[in-house]
């Protein structure tokens, strides 16, 4: 591969910034100034699908309606776990207005009734004239279950008697986030699997024994988190038309690619008789990355019916079968000298996503802080409940609320401020920056010893911290298109989530090709389009954006070869600037970016282009996370200790992305980290009777998330860092934002009220409990 | 939903006429020829949605006129309509002057919207939100059932559940409003199906799970609310409600208290305190309003008022933290009275 | 009765439409067919009986942003689900579908209401005002443009409910403060966290309106 020699701003502004020089790719773009000296860039740029959302134009999966449509429901097992002996769906079949009936494991295994390992697992779909029609002919439906005994609970699931869920091993899992972590179902008995003792950042370090015995002081405690699922407004499903020539689907989902590849795969059909169309997307926070049971349903359906088939799950069918952040029950013993420093790190951790694996407390223990001698053993536990699914920041957040508590007892232990032993012991330049800056705004000085604050009601202040890996896949590919009539297109198989991708693909042209935003249009979420990233992962900005400045670059390249050849010039004597072409040595020579396009001898030119790797090689090669999304969050609450009540007051969330790119989407990610990590800490969790294996609180009525009452104020400070790692040089957001915050929530509720709380959700039942124990 | 016929009825006489059950029989007996009433809907939509009801007809009664004025006398007291508003009750000035307690407890029910549609009679007849009663996968007691799921001591859900008169069912009543009318000491107009009317007391209208377990009410089949009556209170009367949740957007009630009592200075002459959440139907203290009437309301009285209040208490395995949390608040509403 | 129903969507003023011209009863025969159903002369005559529609369709009249449309519902279907299914209007969403989430916010008689959790037939005469009738031709409303500028959507399937909820605040309330915008959209769940941007975005446009 031909390379250059490009020199790229480097460091921190206000704090280290600096040029580094990076061998690049020979058809990569130079490097961009920093932020400041760009025109788009950076800036606050209105999203470009706004106004179809404000107006309700805006077409998601759920309101696509097609002639002669169809609406299809799905039959869910009403017991945890049993054999079926019979389903009868002659009475549905009759019902007026049903059109087809079809049975889940016709689809695997035609001769054999399937086991039921969880309430909510489907069974059977019906597609029917109506939603209502559909619903009835549901209830028709008779299943014949020979039930057996079954376990939901954790612990309950580790007993040596207790039901199993499955009676053999079973295969890897990976995190559907892409975190990189691999659970493996083969190791392990009863309903234990595991345990995973490293991730692809290494293994155990050093000697744990010894690192203890060199100690000072040791803290050692056991966190617990619940259960929560991630209820994206709109729920998973699709509406799929299949025709001869092949199916068109919509689909609700963070990956086009992902799920016209499972479709294919699972109908045997080429990928290019598979089109999947994602132009609107209700959310999905790391659930919607599959086509799920619900995809091969609904084609099934509309291949049986030769009509179009809307397949959208309900609220409960959601919760219950569509993925959930698991559980976790983890254990950390910490070590440290007197001045701080770490010495021994020991964790352990079970939790359970049900029937599925990866219910581990991810990275943070191992890598946010230096620490010689480190284990970690991360057991899954299978349990008959619904599948966990990748929720922002897989395993991370159960690990930091637990990591990062027991860092500020070391602290309170060692009499040390929560901030200066950070400083200590993370080597993290960013985070260090975004303590000295989040503590400023915050006004950390103002915190008081712990249980200190007078009164019945208490205030409390608190902070945490964290990492996420700069991940990014090379995989995807951009296609950047001039046509004759001045007009500019992106194209790319891509879904916007509501990250705002679309905008930043707009931003990132219009900065290369010196137009403006609205010059750009945009054309994303479509698998006829080339390949782009699954949104997961905080992946996508740093996986698309390379592709789509190196595919801009590329193509106005072509475009200067044009221009040069009239004017009788170099091409690399050609820039452009405010919308004009314009000759470098002789700025009078110059004509507009349309007028240019004139020249074109075909209606358009074009180029597809991709990334390569990382400039200066891919992420640390070593441990500990220097390079990394680092993230510092501040949190004040105020406890009502007579009442239990908690109300996050404020939150300052100081974050990097490497270099932003639009400032109101990030902080409204940001904002969206923070709220869901609010949410986490303090109200959400799933209810489940263990007596009958059902998930009890499976509504939006019951199931408590924040409204507008509980929403903190919150500011965020964005810290420009430069890594010189793309053409782009640019991150994204969604992971870092939900790691901390329901650790730092949890420190402010203990420096109220004096009595920490080692299990989420904090509601007042417990604070009530833990302040009163002589009513019991 | 299963398909049902609407009657749209036109006088009193004309639902009653064509409604043949209410909504907790057929929760407890479902028949198919079931006809009852709604009004604003909410809950009864909610049952139909969980597939918990399949009515043959639905009696609509929301659009009966005459139904829906609230009007104020200021020896007698006020007259809401059966089909009144939360809303409207929310915003009618003569309610926040004369009655607090129940403007405050119309305030903090549920969300703006389902105040513009829920009706106050539709909010004092609602069923329980005991995740049990609403599941259709749990047959409990209430739905004749052969258990209560709530209270089993190693499986039960019952953070939210009862811990007075939790002998029978243990939930609680869903209406926090109905606190407030309880201590103002209101009643309900009911026309049966002879046509004539009855005027039950708030107290006499809910029926406790011990008395009878299908019903949380003592409407019977061809029974209707006209309007809800709150007299007039006594000079010197103040009132206060306060509803603890664990979300202040909108919430179900964790535990709520209505004081409202006649004071000379510092004195109280007379007092009422309701509990809701508490128990199967909103309760009065009767006790702890011994403690307070004819004494001095200080921090001492109704400290005291307030430990009394909660002695009947009997917590399940998961509502302990309902005990101390009620003290507070009634301690706090009563501190609002001096 | 013929008359009555050619009549309906062109003639029908806007206050002078009594209930019961908006509900008919229609035995369905087939999709699009519609019988009218003779009683309906009875129930004008006797205004003191009511009438039963159902089980099967029957045709209703709503006036839906400030037309009038002529659709066919069974009693069991939902204002919701007439405005999405039956009418095309599916900006209104249905998220919880228990008036929990308020994504389904409509105005109903001007007030917002949840539409998954009132019948069609209980609309009506009240005039139904949805996500989509709130801009004026392209003209968009102030606080639509707010909402645009301040990023107040990311998925933006909250966003119709929100701003139908924060409309009407600015409608009622034209000094709103930050409170205030709370407790009105306080039965509106987002699930990305746009809350920030929705208060930001309310107050700015209640300012922008003086």
């Amino acid at each position: 591969m031909d390379t250059k020699k490009e020199k790229f701003p480097h460091g921190i502004p206000g704090y280290n910034l600096g040029e580094i020089e990076r061998e690049i790719p020979a058809e990569d773009p130079p490097a961009w100034p920093i932020n400041d000296e760009l025109r788009v860039i950076g800036k606050r740029v209105p999203r470009l699908d706004a106004r179809a959302k404000v107006t309700g134009e805006a077409k998601y999966t759920s309101d696509i309606q097609l002639p002669g449509m169809l609406y299809a429901k799905m039959l869910r097992a009403n017991v945890a776990h049993a054999k079926i002996l019979a389903i009868d769906t002659t009475l549905a079949e009759k019902l007026p207005g049903v059109h087809a009936v079809h049975l889940m494991h016709e689809m695997d295994d035609k001769d054999h009734l399937p086991m039921v390992k969880f309430v909510g697992q489907p069974i059977a779909g019906v597609a029917a004239e109506s939603l209502d029609i559909a619903k009835e002919a549901i209830k028709l439906i008779k299943v014949k279950y020979d039930e057996k005994p079954f376990v939901i609970d954790l612990e309950d699931a580790l007993d040596a008697n207790a039901p199993l869920v499955y009676d053999e091993p079973i295969a890897e899992q990976r995190d559907g986030g892409d975190v990189g972590v691999v659970h493996d179902g083969s190791k392990g008995k009863g309903n234990l699997r595991g345990p995973s003792t490293s991730s692809f950042w290494g293994g155990p370090r050093g000697d744990v024994e010894k690192g203890f015995a060199e100690a000072d002081v040791v803290v050692e405690r056991t966190y617990r988190t619940q259960v929560h699922t991630h209820v994206p407004l709109e729920t998973h499903g699709v509406v799929i038309d299949w025709k001869p020539e092949g199916m068109t689907v919509y689909a609700s989902t963070q990956s086009t690619k992902g799920v016209r590849d499972e479709l294919a795969t699972y109908f045997d059909l080429p990928k290019s008789q598979v089109r999947v169309i994602c132009q609107f997307m209700g959310g999905g926070f790391g659930a919607k990355h599959s086509a799920g049971t619900f995809g091969p349903m609904a084609a099934t359906l509309s291949k049986k019916t030769g009509r179009p088939v809307w397949l959208m799950l309900d609220r409960q069918e959601e919760h219950l079968a569509e993925g959930n952040r698991p559980n976790s029950l983890h254990s950390l013993k910490i070590g440290a000298k007197k001045d701080g420093t770490l010495t021994a790190i020991q964790q352990k951790s079970h939790g359970t996503a049900g029937v599925a694996l990866g219910a581990g407390v991810g990275r943070i223990a191992q890598i946010l802080y230096e620490c010689p001698n480190f284990t970690t053993e991360q057991y899954d536990v299978l349990t008959h409940a619904g599948p966990g699914a990748a929720w922002r920041a897989p395993g991370n957040v159960q690990g930091a609320f637990g990591v990062e508590q027991a860092i500020d007892e070391l602290a309170e232990k060692l009499k040390i401020d929560p901030l200066t032993l950070r400083d200590k012991i993370d080597k993290s330049d960013v985070r260090k920056v975004e303590r000295m800056r989040g503590a400023e705004k915050f006004g950390w000085s103002k915190r008081q010893p712990a249980g200190s604050s007078q009164g019945p009601v208490k205030k409390g202040m608190g902070m945490a911290q964290s990492t996420w890996p700069r991940f990014v896949h090379l995989d995807s590919s951009v296609e950047v298109k001039l046509y004759k009539d001045g007009a500019v297109e992106v194209r790319s198989g891509v879904q916007d989530i509501g990250t705002g991708t679309k905008t930043i693909l707009a931003q990132v042209v219009a900065e290369e090709l010196g137009l403006e935003v609205s010059d750009v249009t945009v054309r994303i979420g479509d698998t006829v389009f080339p390949d782009g990233p699954a949104s997961g992962g905080s992946v996508v900005t740093g996986s698309i954006t390379p592709p789509t400045r190196n595919a801009a670059y590329q193509v106005k390249l072509k475009l200067f070869d044009l221009v040069a050849k009239e004017w009788k010039t170099e091409a690399n004597k050609l820039t452009v600037k405010d919308g004009m072409v314009v000759h470098m040595d002789d700025s009078s020579r110059k004509m507009t970016f349309k007028d240019a396009l004139k020249s074109l001898r075909t209606g358009h030119i074009s180029v597809l282009a991709s990334r390569g790797d990382d400039y200066g090689g891919f992420q640390q090669s070593w441990g500990l996370a220097y390079g990394d999304l680092g993230s510092v969050q501040f949190a004040e609450v105020t406890v009502d200790t007579q009442t239990g009540l908690i109300k996050v007051d404020r939150i300052v969330a100081a974050h990097s992305c490497a270099r932003p790119l639009n400032i109101g989407q990030l902080e409204s990610q940001i904002n969206g980290g923070v709220i869901q990590g609010v949410s986490y800490a303090l109200y959400e969790a799933r209810v489940m009777d263990k007596g009958t294996g059902h998930f009890i609180n499976a509504n939006v009525d019951q199931y408590k998330m924040p409204y507008a009452m509980e929403i903190p104020e919150i500011e965020s400070i964005l810290v420009e860092e430069y890594p010189a790692q793309s053409s782009t040089d640019a991150y994204g957001i969604a992971e870092p934002a939900n790691i901390a915050t329901a650790a730092a929530i949890a420190n402010a509720v203990y420096n109220a009220i004096g009595v920490r709380i080692f299990e989420i959700p904090i509601t007042p039942a417990s604070i009530l409990n833990a302040l009163n124990k002589d009513y019991e | 939903m299963n398909r049902f016929s609407w009657y749209e009825a036109k006088s009193v006489e004309d639902a009653l006429k064509n409604a043949n059950t209410t909504l907790s029989e057929e929760l407890y007996s479902p028949s198919n020829e079931a006809a009852f009433f709604k009004s604003g809907g909410i809950d009864v939509l909610d049952f139909l949605k969980e597939g918990l009801i399949s009515p043959k007809t639905i009696v609509n009664v929301r659009d009966i006129p005459g139904m829906d004025k609230i009007e104020h006398e200021h020896n007698e007291g006020m007259t809401i309509g059966a089909n009144v508003t939360l809303a409207e009750i929310e915003h009618h000035p003569d309610v926040a002057i004369n009655f607090p307690a129940l403007q405050m407890a119309v305030a903090h029910a549920a969300t703006p919207q389902l105040r513009n549609m829920s009706t106050i009679a539709g909010n004092l007849a609602q069923r329980t939100r005991c995740w049990y009663f609403r599941s259709v996968d749990h047959q409990c007691f209430r739905k004749n059932g052969d258990r209560c799921f709530a209270r089993h001591s190693e499986t039960g859900q019952n953070e939210g559940h009862a811990i007075i008169n939790n002998g029978s069912c243990v939930s609680v009543h869903a209406s926090s409003i109905a606190t407030a009318l309880l201590a103002l000491k209101a009643s309900v107009v009911i026309q049966g199906g002879d046509m004539k009317k009855k005027v039950v007391s708030i107290e006499d209208f809910f029926v406790s799970p011990m008395q009878d377990i299908s019903r949380e009410n003592i409407l019977g089949k061809k029974d209707l609310i006209t309007e809800i009556k709150v007299p007039a209170p006594s000079a010197n009367t103040k009132s206060f409600y306060i509803k603890q949740v664990a979300r202040e957007s909108y919430d179900w009630s964790l535990a709520d208290v209505a004081v409202v009592a006649e004071m000379k200075g510092n004195t109280c002459v007379d007092i009422t305190i309701a509990l809701g959440a508490a128990a199967p139907t909103p309760i009065r203290s009767y006790e702890a309003e011994k403690i307070l009437k004819g004494e001095q309301l200080n921090d001492m009285s109704i400290t005291k008022a307030a430990e009394k209040a909660m002695e009947v208490a009997r917590p399940l395995s998961k509502n302990g933290y309902k005990i101390p949390l009620f003290k507070s608040i009634i301690v706090r509403a009563l501190s609002e009275l001096i | 009765m013929k008359n009555d129903k050619d009549k309906s969507s062109k003639n029908a003023g806007k206050g002078n439409l009594s209930r019961r011209g908006f509900l008919r009863g229609a035995g369905l025969t087939t999709a699009g067919t519609v019988m009218l159903n003779s009683s309906v002369l009875a129930f004008e005559s006797q205004p003191a009986t009511g009438k039963a529609f159902g089980p099967d369709a029957v045709t209703i009249e709503m006036k839906v942003n400030g037309e009038l449309k002529s659709l066919i519902v069974e009693p069991r279907t939902t204002l919701a689900t007439a405005l999405r299914d039956h009418l095309g209007l599916t900006g209104t969403k249905v998220v919880c579908d228990r008036g929990a989430c308020s994504a389904c916010t409509v105005w109903l008689d001007g007030r917002p209401v949840n539409s998954c959790m009132t019948l069609a037939l209980d609309v009506g005469s009240r005039p139904v005002e949805t996500i989509e009738g709130l801009a004026e031709g392209n003209e968009l409303h102030p606080l639509q443009e707010a909402f645009i500028e301040h990023d107040a959507s990311q998925c933006g399937y909250c966003t119709p409910g929100m701003i139908m909820s924060a409309a009407h605040l600015l409608k009622t309330n034209p000094n709103p403060t930050l409170q205030d915008v709370k407790k009105a959209t306080r039965g509106n769940l987002c699930r990305c966290g746009t809350y920030p941007h929705v208060f930001k975005a309310t107050l700015a446009a209640a300012k922008k309106m003086k």
